[in-house]
């Protein structure tokens, strides 16, 4: 009973801190992220250059 | 059309990703709550937008393909679903990292990550579905089949934080969103979308280059009529 009491205590010391901090840094997940996009379109594009076809087939054109 | 596309588009995509990554990264000022994390959204909610355009490209050509059988429209079909799905998966993993100090968690099975992570293994078998089946008709008819049920996914992605309660935030608008960060969401979508564009031109080619190959095997063999493919009915 008492720790239910310290957690209601608790619950309403902290209500006027909920939604009001501002995440601290995170320039990491930033740039993985950017990485990733740029990394994916490049790799992607490095595919598609490949598998390119190497000469023109002798069915109807596009 | 085709080759001016190929020749504008490289230069075209690339200045509007650089610009809109820029001014994402270095001008647009941090999130109230989320700080600088929040950057994450000029990667990751074009490569959503875009993965959902290209998947529907998919469904309008898989729809046509079934009522109009063409390989153009079948490579069309192919080549959107692997643009798709790339755009899909970026979007996916950027989401999951930006989960990370938003969240805590890198995933969780909240409905708008579990409807995407179907979408996703949807795709998987689409593409892998492609690769099992040699008959091109055969492929074709039950890719195109498979391409229809997959779509069925797409509304609900879109849908999903309206719909069930989320911990994904609903869809913001310019209205809800800082001018500031409206710019570099703009210029990265259209950024994205040059690449989806280019990036299908490509494997269109590629996908109809074998197609070709693939039906005109028999026509290598001496004949005395006329040249026909090997798929009677598909032009």
């Amino acid at each position: 009973m008492s720790a239910l009491m310290t957690l209601t205590v608790l619950a309403q010391a902290a209500a006027g801190e909920v939604g009001s901090g501002r995440i601290q840094g995170g320039w990491g997940y930033v740039w993985v992220s950017y990485g990733i996009t740029w990394g994916a379109f490049a790799l992607y594009s490095l595919s598609l250059w490949l598998r390119r076809p190497k000469n023109s087939p002798a069915g109807p054109k596009e | 059309m085709g080759k001016f596309l190929r020749m504008a588009l490289p230069p075209i995509a690339l200045g509007l990703l650089v610009t809109g990554h820029y001014i994402g990264l270095a001008v647009a000022p941090p999130d109230r709550e989320m700080g600088d994390v929040q950057r994450i959204m000029y990667a990751h909610v074009p490569a959503v937008w875009i993965a959902l355009m290209a998947l529907t490209i998919n469904f309008i050509c898989s729809v046509v393909y079934l009522f109009k059988p063409s390989w153009k429209t079948d490579s069309l079909a192919e080549a959107s679903a692997e643009v798709g799905l790339l755009f899909g998966t970026v979007g996916v993993l950027l989401g999951a990292i930006w989960g990370r100090p938003t969240w805590g968690v890198y995933w969780t099975w909240d409905p708008r990550l579990t409807t995407a992570a179907i979408l996703l293994v949807s795709y998987m078998g689409y593409m892998a579905l492609r690769r099992f089946v040699e008959d091109p008709e055969k492929r074709a008819v039950w890719s195109a089949v498979v391409g229809i049920i997959a779509a069925v996914d797409l509304p609900i992605i879109w849908y999903s934080v309206k719909w069930w309660r989320s911990l994904h935030q609903v869809q913001s608008s310019p209205k809800t969103v800082d001018p500031e960060m409206v710019l570099p969401l703009r210029i990265s979508a259209f950024a994205f979308l040059a690449f989806m564009i280019l990036f299908i031109l490509h494997r269109y080619r590629i996908a109809l280059h074998e197609r070709q190959a693939e039906v005109a095997l028999p026509d290598a063999l001496p004949t005395d009529g006329p040249q026909a493919n090997r798929t009677p009915g598909v032009v």
